[in-house]
C-alpha cells in the first residue's frame, strides 16, 4: 500500500504496559499511513490507544511500564524505533512536532512564551538571539495571536486557553515539521475557540504543505478536516477509508454505531443513540474480535476468530467479515438504531 | 509591591503582639515558681523569697508584670534571675556562638539533599534510588543522640581529635593560628554534620517526591516533544517547578537557629542558643525564656516574610 509519497507509516505498531502481572495491550497491531500534505484523523473513544500510538511515534512513552512491543514505524526512510535517544531528539519537535490536549498545562507556567518558543527553535537549528526573537514574532503573528510583541514576555497564565493553544501550536511550527500530531488539541476549549484552532490548523496544512495526524474521539471534528480517517477501537484499527467513504458508507459496526450517536437535526428531541457496554479493560481483553460483546450483528465465531481486514475497494478497508459476507448477501439486515 | 510590604509587616506586627501575650500567659501558667526552684539552698529563706518577688515585680498582678517585662525588654534592660546579667547581651553571644554551627548545617543539607533527591527522582525505582531511600530511611530512624555517640567514637579513634565544645580546653595558650583554626573546624564539623544528616535525609525526600510530581506534568511532556536533551527538560523545566515549594522552606529555616540544635548542643556541649533556651526553662528564668521565645517568634515572623518576598520573585503567577 506505500506509495511514492507517503510520508510515515506505522506498521503493526504493538504497545504493551506492563504492571505486575497484568499487561495491558493498550495498542494492538494497528498499521496506518500517512501520505504527504494530508490530514489523517485517528479516531476513537477514551483508552482506544490513540493517544499511545501518537506517543510512541515520537519515542514518548515511558518504558518502563510501557514497552514498543513489535512493528516499525517508518518515517523518511528510518524506522523510529531503532533510532537511539539522540536521533529521536533531532526528530522530536524538529521533523516530527506535537500539539497536547490540555494548553493550560502544557506549557510551563514559569518561563515566557518567548523562552519556550524560541527554546524549541534554537534546540535544532544554529540561530542568533536577534533573529530568534524574529522567528518567534512571525510564528505568534502566523498562529494568529494578536500584538505578538508583547506577548513575548507573558507567562502561560496571562493569556487565555485559545492563545495558550495557539501557542502550542505556534512552538510546534517552530522548525518547520513534516508532520503535526495534534492530540485532541481542541477537547479543552470551548466550542468557539474549538472552530478557530480547527480553522487555523487548516489553513496551516494548507500554507505550509505539511501532514497532520489529527487525533480524536469528535466525529464533527474529523468530517471537518480529514482527508483520511483511522477508526480504531481497543487498540487495533477497525475501519479505514477516507472522510466520505466513513460518513456515508460505514462497513464497521463500531463506526455505524459512532455515526448513529452523533447528534442531528433530524434526531431533533429524541433520545440520542448510545453504544451499549464499555470499552474493555486493555488488560482483559475478549477473544476474537474486541468489539464482539457489544455489537449488534455478532454471531458465535466472532468471539472466537480475531477478524481480518475486509477490503470494499478504493482503500476503504473495515475488520467485519460478518458485514462484508452481509454486504454482499441482497437480503443484507440494516444496522440496528434505536 | 509597597503597599504588600506595608501590610505584610503590621500584619506580623500584630502577630507578634498576641504571641507575646499568650507565650507571657504559658510561662505564668506552667507549674512552679522562680523562686521556688531551689527550696533545699539554705540561701532562699522566706525573707529572700520576699525580696526576691518584690524585686522582679512578682507580686504585681499579671498584666502589670507584662508591661514591665516588654517596657524592660524594647528599652534593653532586662536581666537574667538567675545570674543579673543583661539578657540581650547574652542572646547575642549565645547566637554568634550558635551561628557557624547553623550555617554550617544548613549548606550541608541543601547542597546534598537536591542532587541527592533530583537524581533519586530522574532514576526512580532503579538502584542508585533504592539505595538513597534505603539510606534515608536508616538516617532519619536512627536517633540522633545515638548516632552523635557513634560519630563521636568513631572520630576521636580513628583521628585522635577532641570534638567536645567549641574548642579544645586551654587551646589559646601558645598554640599556632593554623593549630587553633584546624582546632575549631574539628569542633564545628561533628555537631554540623550531624545536625544535617537528619536534614539531608527528610529534605532529599521532599526534593524527590517534588521532583517526581514535577516529572509527570504536562508541560514536562511537551518539553520532552520539543526534542530536548535530558539534562533541559530535568534540570531546566522540571527542576525550575519543583524548586517552588522549597523558597517557601528555605524562610522557614530561620528559626532553626534556636530550636533546631537543642540536643545536639547539650551533647556536644556547645554553648548555643538551643541549650541556652534549655537551661533557662529548668531556672525557670523568665525573662531569659521570654526573650528566647519572642526572638524566635521575631525569626518566623521575618522568615515567612522573606519567602514571601522570594516567592514573588521566582513564581511569575504571583504578582501583587
Amino acid at each position: 500500500m506505500t506509495n511514492d509519497n507517503t510520508l510515515i507509516s506505522v506498521q503493526d505498531l504493538k504497545v504493551y504496559f506492563r504492571s505486575g502481572h497484568e499487561c495491558a495491550r493498550a495498542v494492538d497491531g494497528i498499521s496506518f499511513e500517512i501520505r504527504q500534505e494530508e490530514t489523517v484523523c485517528l479516531v476513537g473513544e477514551s483508552g482506544c490507544g490513540k493517544t499511545v500510538s501518537a506517543l510512541s511515534i515520537l519515542g514518548l512513552i515511558q518504558t518502563p511500564p510501557g514497552e514498543i512491543a513489535g512493528g516499525q514505524i517508518m518515517f523518511q526512510g528510518k524506522n523510529l524505533l531503532e533510532l537511539d535517544e539522540e536521533d529521536m531528539q533531532k526528530i522530536r519537535g524538529n521533523r516530527i512536532a506535537m500539539v497536547f490536549q490540555e494548553p493550560l498545562t502544557s506549557l510551563n507556567p514559569v518561563f515566557t512564551i518567548e523562552d519556550q518558543i524560541g527554546e524549541a527553535i534554537s534546540i535544532h537549528k544554529n540561530i542568533g538571539s536577534g533573529e530568534l526573537r524574529d522567528c518567534c514574532i512571525k510564528l505568534l503573528k502566523d498562529v494568529g495571536i494578536p500584538s505578538p510583541v508583547q506577548r513575548l514576555k507573558d507567562y502561560p497564565h496571562q493569556l487565555s486557553g485559545g492563545q495558550r493553544q495557539r501557542v502550542m501550536i505556534a512552538m510546534a511550527l517552530a522548525c518547520d515539521p513534516d508532520l503535526i500530531i495534534a492530540d485532541e488539541p481542541t477537547t479543552a476549549l470551548d466550542v468557539t475557540v474549538q472552530a478557530q484552532i480547527l480553522q487555523l490548523l487548516k489553513s496551516i496544512q494548507e500554507t505550509r504543505s505539511m501532514s497532520i495526524l489529527y487525533i480524536t474521539h469528535d466525529l464533527g471534528v474529523v468530517a471537518n478536516i480529514a482527508h483520511r480517517v483511522y477508526v480504531m477501537y481497543s487498540g487495533i484499527v477497525t475501519e479505514q477509508g477516507n472522510a466520505a467513504q466513513i460518513f456515508h458508507h460505514a462497513r464497521h459496526p463500531y463506526t455505524q454505531g459512532l455515526l448513529a450517536s452523533l447528534p442531528s437535526r433530524s434526531k431533533r428531541g429524541k433520545r440520542l443513540f448510545s453504544i451499549p457496554g464499555t470499552v474493555p479493560n486493555p488488560a482483559y481483553k475478549p477473544a476474537g474480535c474486541p468489539f464482539h460483546p457489544r455489537c449488534p450483528h455478532a454471531i458465535p465465531i466472532c468471539g472466537k476468530e480475531y477478524p481480518k481486514m475486509c477490503d470494499y475497494g478504493q482503500a476503504h478497508l473495515a475488520r467485519c467479515p460478518v458485514l462484508f459476507k452481509n454486504s454482499h448477501n441482497p437480503d443484507k439486515p440494516e444496522p440496528k438504531s434505536i | 509591591m509597597i503597599s504588600f510590604i506595608g501590610r505584610s509587616v503590621i500584619q506580623k506586627i500584630i502577630t507578634l503582639f498576641f504571641v507575646s501575650i499568650v507565650s507571657f500567659l504559658i510561662i505564668h501558667i506552667a507549674p512552679g515558681k522562680p523562686s521556688q526552684v531551689d527550696p533545699m539552698n539554705p540561701k532562699f529563706t522566706p525573707e529572700m523569697v520576699e525580696r526576691f518577688q518584690k524585686e522582679f515585680h512578682l507580686d504585681k498582678p499579671l498584666h502589670v508584670q507584662y508591661l514591665y517585662f516588654y517596657k524592660d525588654l524594647f528599652t534593653g534592660e532586662t536581666v537574667s534571675w538567675k545570674d543579673n546579667q543583661s539578657v540581650l547581651k547574652k542572646i547575642w553571644e549565645r547566637f554568634l556562638n550558635s551561628l557557624p554551627l547553623f550555617i554550617v548545617g544548613t549548606i550541608i543539607t541543601w547542597t546534598l539533599s537536591f542532587p541527592i533527591g533530583i537524581r533519586s527522582a530522574i532514576f526512580r525505582g532503579q538502584f542508585y534510588d533504592r539505595s538513597a531511600t534505603f539510606l534515608s530511611y536508616l538516617l532519619i530512624s536512627i536517633p540522633g543522640f545515638f548516632f552523635a555517640y557513634v560519630l563521636i567514637i568513631f572520630v576521636v579513634n580513628q583521628f585522635h581529635v577532641p570534638v567536645i565544645g567549641m574548642e579544645t580546653f586551654g587551646i589559646g595558650d601558645g598554640a599556632s593560628l593554623p593549630y587553633i583554626f584546624m582546632d575549631r573546624i574539628w569542633h564545628l564539623l561533628l555537631p554540623s554534620v550531624l545536625g544535617a544528616t537528619g536534614g539531608i535525609a527528610v529534605l532529599s525526600r521532599y526534593v524527590r517526591s517534588q521532583m517526581l510530581e514535577v516529572e509527570g506534568q504536562d508541560y514536562i511532556r511537551t518539553a520532552w516533544a520539543k526534542g530536548l536533551p535530558p539534562e533541559q527538560v530535568h534540570y531546566k523545566h522540571a527542576l525550575r517547578n519543583a524548586l517552588l515549594p522549597f523558597v517557601t522552606m528555605f524562610g522557614l529555616i530561620l528559626p532553626g537557629l534556636i530550636g533546631g540544635s537543642v540536643i545536639i548542643e547539650s551533647i556536644f556541649s556547645w554553648p548555643g542558643m538551643g541549650r541556652m533556651a534549655y537551661e533557662a526553662i529548668l531556672a525557670r528564668d523568665y525573662p531569659v525564656i521570654l526573650t528566647v521565645n519572642f526572638v524566635s517568634a521575631v525569626l518566623v515572623l521575618a522568615g515567612t516574610f522573606i519567602s514571601d518576598l522570594l516567592y514573588l520573585v521566582v513564581d511569575p503567577r504571583i504578582r501583587l
